[in-house]
């Protein structure tokens, strides 16, 4: 098996992918809705998800947690426990702590000291935070050992508003690390202090807050271990999305070397970010299945991933102020952020530096300050959430451009035109060196209007006002960065020896013909077998039918590198890439093979129709199958230079530099999707319920490949953003406990919730990428920022209360409704 | 009276998707649990502790329910349908093509149970207006597609027209 | 999650259900499950006895006896959706029934489990109260009559006690009577934040709140314009619960809002 390393070279946009035409013209794949291979196994409940995977004499883990928000550890008693009757065995923290590393700390300190273990060593400091495992026969026996397992605590003071973090009487979650900072940095690109002086008007928001929820994929976290005793393997069996993260932090954190970790999945039912940071979960279970020496079996139950699993980045922007021309220019803003990483930082800090790959948002201010603090408090550990730290920032430029246009009366549309970012500056490099790679976003708006009919407008409002209702119409303009630079991380901690990205793929012609491929990724949904078989069909010259792509991922195919996994919106870009890569390399071994036995020069040949032939002569040609039999069983006489294998396996890497450390300059993502969406609203002022009665969402991610799979993503994220802007929120009380710890009281949208949908697409091809393709995925909350817009405009007449919070459910909305003045109090225009 | 008398355990016979299984099982396991860990019938999922998210959801006696809500031996001497006993031989159904067709499903996590309810739906009401579909699988929650593809699914399959989003 | 080590017993008449429910301590009675065995679930509650009424046909029966119309406590929502005799007589009942949950909740899901358990967000509970209800309770002496006033005792407590089974519950039958109801939930069909029943039915109007106190709360304006069932509510001083989908204050607002539409809906039927 042959290797080659090639950086990413950029494909003219108007290259379609077809394989070249002589005599039997083939149409590309690219571009189809080639029915979905992953479908057949699905609806037939033929999936292979990890509660379904069964290995004789396993035991059924269940996990003892924390009631208490914050608490000392007195004592753990797992005797009771372990004397039942079917139980196999038990793990608490102080034996992890005995044969266990603390986890390897992104940040630089304070955050650096944090000590994290798989499970709660002396204190626990969010409620669910876990103390004790216990493993038994059957699964109610374990949840009944559990009961028997004696924790004594003492309760301490729970820190639950990140504004308080760091006020001297904060209770203080880990005291190696002084304080309950994780880490903070000061951005500043441009000439803010000139910006502001210039500035006709300024705008004051004394304090918006984008509020905490996740994606609640519907399949919890799981995994099912098994430990090798003579070879020190571990098999793991799992749904984390993110193997090549899951490694590096298992690996030092277990001794092992990580090869000795194999990560295995196959079906994973949704992930959306939420499926990257369990590895403290991996680790248990690994240690527990070389402890009692059998396969160990966990599944998350609904409750434990709500109370301790991935809750989205909370964050508050407190003492914004917006420089204003007063024809509506954005020159720039400063602004303070205050990000809540809840107890622990498993994926953080890196969130205090993700959203920066979209600084400015969609527009063309120049002049930005930000001030990024991050703490910890006693609520469930943060991890990147569908939209990732982007989207809190895009929320945030979306809520200054409508709370401008709001108090200076300007329009919305036209506001947000002038300060986009053209079509014609594409390329276009943001104040801090990111580089937006295309993208046309006034058009999309427009499209955007169109379909959802804005010139019936005063219409619609006044049909609205004859039932007394208030209509509103708000825009939300996002960005869906994608394939991350990784060294943006070292502007978070310059030790981090992190950088760039990659993806592996290999693409094999086997003995009879079979066109294999694996992937080093980890769908969750997203097609990836269907779109790499559409890819590789285009170039070797076949059907997708006719290509087997293995389901999931398994590290053993030894087709992963360190940031494979699926997350960050970025297959498009880096496993497609991959998979094009190993797929021209397989095509040009197949044309040197054909060349030695077709007696002809390698361009002279093409690859269609399952055969490598003859340009000139389409009947002189080899079959597929011929040419795999040849290389792998019947290869005497051929000549002793040919390097040829029909195994390629190719790692896409794109072309990413260090930033500028210092200047925190540098671009930090390969690709902008772009999304436009337009909501209408209908507030019921009698209550403050409101509808969304129309929506249209225009998307953009470059060349579509599968244009339905890049839709489901659309239609995905959009129901995503409109559950999180009603319904969907973690909310706390005073002493930590969480409200919304299941699907009875977090309510997600079911299918009587979702508004009429209307969608567009523009396609701007990207010039950094080897297909023209785009990531896309995460949506960026764009449904969010829409809502909040359309609830402040159909509010309008009633006080212009400003909308500061991402989550509006009823009741605040009602709040605004009853006192306008209260939310209007948080904003100040100044003129100058 | 041993009729009478309560049980922790009892012997329970169902059949399932044309199959006939007798097994003694635990009266506090859950009908979900029973299919898919002693019956190995892995098909139907699991998505919730509250009995929210439909993702369990099959026909009992020809009735749309929720399996993680009944205990096994509730099903006792019941025909029980799951997504396993839809494809024959597996040729599949006009809904399962139809999901397909229409990418009403992307992870696949809650797709059993939301062809279990689309199929209970259509079996009632052949077919449904947009409004019915949406009520008919308003206890399925799925977090990939916003249901916009699966409602189109179900029409498809229903034999009724499709409109174009765009 | 999981439940608690628990006894079953399936009677097959209901005569032997009351015998279970009486001859052991902690015996609970299983209708639909759609609550109780959530509750079990999360070991909330476990009862150490369960006894099965699912397969009581008796205690299904929907029908009409003169002028009662008398719902079997095992009747299912759905059933009581594709009801004639509800359709006919009482049809406020089946709309009601048509806003819980979801399909797969309405079909095992009953009229007698969704009253007993008495959640405050329960539809069925102020319904009854407004339609004033009775109910019948088997107990080891004999079936009693309890009037709606004296059934809902507290959250999730009723005047069926220990030993005790409901088995119907009674209805005027007034075909076309003015009924109404109204709700805020959470998300349509969703668990309702505020809810409300009125019956404008023999002279004076019967409102019942749910969702504001641990039982329905009745109140009955002398007149059914707007500004008399406001002034009713605001009389009634209702110290609702917080929570985090309504403050005490807009659960106190809703709660004029939803006794005003339900009446006002009522009074549309009624025309």
């Amino acid at each position: 098996m042959s290797e080659t390393i090639e950086t990413a070279t950029p494909v003219a946009p108007e290259q379609a992918l077809v394989v070249e035409e002589t005599g039997a013209p083939q149409r590309g794949f690219a571009g189809q809705n080639v029915p979905r291979k992953e479908d057949k196994r699905l609806v037939q409940g033929e999936g292979l998800f990890v509660d379904d995977i069964k290995r004789h004499g396993m035991g059924y883990a269940h996990y003892v947690r924390s009631p208490y928000a914050h608490a000392n550890i007195v004592s753990i008693d797992v005797s009771r426990a372990e004397s039942l009757d079917g139980v196999y065995g038990t793990l608490i923290g102080e034996e992890v702590a005995a044969v266990t590393e603390p986890f390897f700390q992104i940040s630089s300190p304070p955050g650096a000291h944090v000590k994290d273990y798989a499970l709660a060593l002396g204190k626990v400091r969010h409620v669910g935070d876990p103390v004790a495992i216990v493993v038994a026969q059957t699964r109610e026996l374990a949840r009944d050992a559990a009961e028997l397992v004696e924790v004594e605590y003492e309760p301490l003071p729970a820190l639950v508003d990140a504004r308080r973090a760091l006020e001297p009487d904060a209770p203080l979650l880990h005291d190696e690390a002084g304080g309950n900072l994780s880490w903070s940095g000061i951005y500043e690109w441009g000439d803010v202090d000139s910006a502001f002086a210039e500035a006709d008007h300024v705008v004051k928001i004394s304090e918006l807050h984008f509020d905490r929820f996740n994606s609640t994929p519907l399949e919890t976290d799981g995994a099912l271990v098994e430990f090798n005793r003579g070879t020190g393997q571990w098999t793991i069996y799992t749904n984390n999305q993110f193997p090549g993260f899951a490694a590096i932090m298992m690996g030092p954190a277990m001794r092992s070397g990580l090869d000795k970790l194999r990560f295995v999945t196959q079906d994973i039912g949704g992930g959306f970010g939420n499926k990257i940071t369990s590895h403290p979960q991996l680790v248990a279970i690994c240690l527990l299945a070389r402890k009692l020496n059998r396969p160990i079996q966990w599944t998350e139950w609904r409750t434990d991933f709500h109370l301790t699993m991935s809750h989205g980045n909370e964050r508050w922007f407190q003492d914004t102020e917006v420089a204003v021309t007063s024809d509506g220019t954005l020159l720039g803003f400063r602004t303070k952020a205050i990000d809540d990483a809840g107890a622990f930082l498993r994926y953080e800090p890196l969130g205090g530096v993700i959203w920066a790959q979209v600084t400015p948002g969609c527009y063309r201010w120049k002049h930005v300050r930000l001030e990024f603090t991050q703490v910890m408090t006693n609520k469930a550990p943060v991890s990147p959430n569908r939209g990732y730290s982007r989207m809190q920032h895009l929320w945030f430029t979306e809520r200054v451009i409508d709370i401008v246009a709001h108090e200076l009366g300007l329009d919305p549309v036209e506001v947000r035109k002038r300060n986009y970012v053209r079509a014609d500056e594409m390329p276009y490099t943001t104040p801090n060196g990111c580089v937006y790679d295309s993208g046309d976003y006034a058009r999309m708006l427009d499209v955007g209007l169109e379909l959802i009919g804005y010139d019936r407008l005063d219409e619609r409002r006044r049909d609205a006002e004859s039932r007394g209702k208030l209509l509103g119409f708000g825009i939300g303009s996002t960005l869906d960065s994608g394939t991350n630079n990784f060294a943006q991380s070292r502007l978070i901690n310059p030790e981090l020896q992190f950088s760039g990205n990659n993806e592996v793929a290999t693409v094999k012609l086997d003995l009879f013909g079979e066109v294999v491929v694996t992937l080093g990724t980890t769908p969750q949904g997203q097609g990836h077998e269907t779109t790499a078989a559409m890819v590789v069909a285009d170039i070797i010259g076949i059907t997708p039918d006719d290509i087997n792509v293995r389901a999931g991922h398994d590290s053993y195919w030894n087709s992963h590198a360190g940031f494979s996994g699926t997350y960050a919106s970025q297959f498009a870009v880096t496993g497609l890439g991959a998979v094009k890569g190993a797929a021209e390399k397989l095509a040009g071994e197949i044309k040197k093979l054909g060349s030695v036995v077709l007696g002809c020069g390698v361009d002279d040949l093409e690859l269609a129709e399952g055969h490598v032939r003859m340009k000139a002569n389409p009947e002189a040609a080899l079959p597929l199958m011929a040419c795999g039999a040849i290389i792998n069983a019947n290869n005497a006489g051929l000549p002793e230079d040919l390097d040829v294998t029909l195994n390629a396996r190719y790692v896409f890497r794109p072309q990413f530099e260090v930033p500028d450390l210092e200047r925190k300059y540098g671009n930090l993502t390969l690709t902008y999707a772009a999304q436009i969406h337009v909501a209408l609203v209908e507030v019921d002022p009698e209550t403050g319920v409101y509808e969304v009665v129309d929506y249209a969402a225009v998307d953009d991610c470059g060349k579509r490949i599968h244009p339905q799979i890049v839709e489901g993503q659309v239609m995905g994220a959009t129901a995503h953003a409109l559950g999180a802007a009603t319904y969907e929120t973690y909310a706390y009380d005073d002493d930590g406990n969480l409200l919304t710890p299941n699907f009875y009281d977090y309510h997600v949208p079911h299918s009587m919730d979702m508004p009429p949908l209307r969608t567009g697409y523009i396609e701007s091809p990207s010039p950094f990428t080897p297909l023209g393709t785009k990531g896309m995925g995460e949506g960026g909350g764009a449904g969010i920022h829409a809502v909040c817009a359309a609830l402040q405009d159909a509010l309008a007449a009633r006080g212009k209360p400003i909308v500061y919070d991402s989550h509006n459910p009823y009741h605040r909305v009602w709040e605004l409704l009853q006192d306008p003045e209260a939310s209007r109090s948080r904003v100040e225009v100044v003129a100058q | 009276m041993s009729a009478q008398e309560p049980t922790t355990s009892r012997v329970v016979t169902v059949e399932v998707n044309g199959q006939s299984y007798e097994r003694n099982v635990d009266v506090r396991r859950l009908l979900i649990h029973f299919l898919r860990d002693d019956l190995d019938l892995t098909g139907s999922h699991i998505g919730c502790d509250t009995g929210n998210c439909g993702a369990c959801s099959l026909l009992l006696d020809g009735t749309l329910v929720k399996s993680c809500m009944l205990l096994a031996v509730q099903a006792d001497g019941g025909r029980i349908e799951t997504v396993e006993g839809l494809a024959a031989e597996g040729e599949l159904t006009p809904m399962q093509e139809a999901f397909s067709a229409h990418h009403a499903l992307q992870c696949g996590y809650c797709t059993p149970g939301m062809l279990m309810s689309a199929t209970a739906l259509l079996r009632v009401n052949p077919r449904p207006s947009e409004d019915e579909i949406r009520k008919g699988l308003q206890g399925n929650i799925c977090r990939c597609t916003g249901y916009w593809n699966i409602i189109d699914a179900v029409k498809a399959a229903s034999g009724q027209e499709v409109a174009s989003r765009e | 999650m999981l439940l608690r080590e628990v006894e079953y017993a399936r009677p097959s008449s209901v005569d032997e259900a009351l015998w279970l429910l009486g001859a052991h301590e902690g015996a609970r009675a299983l209708a639909g499950g759609q609550t109780l065995v959530n509750v079990m679930k999360a070991r909330a509650a476990s009862p150490d006895v369960l006894v099965d009424l699912n397969r009581l046909e008796d205690l299904r029966r929907i029908c009409v006896s003169g002028e009662t119309l008398q719902l079997g406590a095992m009747a299912t929502c759905t059933q009581i959706m594709g009801s004639s005799e509800v359709e006919v007589s009482r049809p406020i009942l089946g709309e009601v029934a048509a806003q819980i949950a979801d399909v797969q909740v309405r079909n095992r899901g009953t009229i007698g489990g969704n009253v007993c358990s008495n959640d405050p967000t329960n539809h069925l509970p102020p319904l009854l109260v407004a339609l004033d209800a009775t109910f019948t309770v088997l107990g080891p002496s004999g079936e009693r009559t309890v009037p709606v006033g004296e059934f809902f005792l507290g959250v999730y407590l009723t005047a069926v006690g220990e030993g005790e089974l409901l088995t119907s519950i009674e209805v005027p039958a007034a075909g076309n009577a003015a009924d109404g109801f109204a709700s805020i939930t959470i998300g349509r069909d969703g668990t309702c934040i505020v809810n409300a029943a009125a019956s404008l039915e023999s002279g004076s109007p019967r409102i019942a709140i749910g969702c504001v106190d641990a039982v329905p709360v009745l109140i009955q304006p002398a007149a059914t314009d707007e500004e008399s069932v406001r002034g009713a509510v605001q009389d009634a001083r209702l110290e609702p619960p917080s929570d985090v989908h309504a403050s005490a204050d807009y659960r106190r607002h809703l709660a004029g809002v939803c006794a005003v539409r339900a009446v006002k809906q009522a009074e549309e039927r009624g025309r």
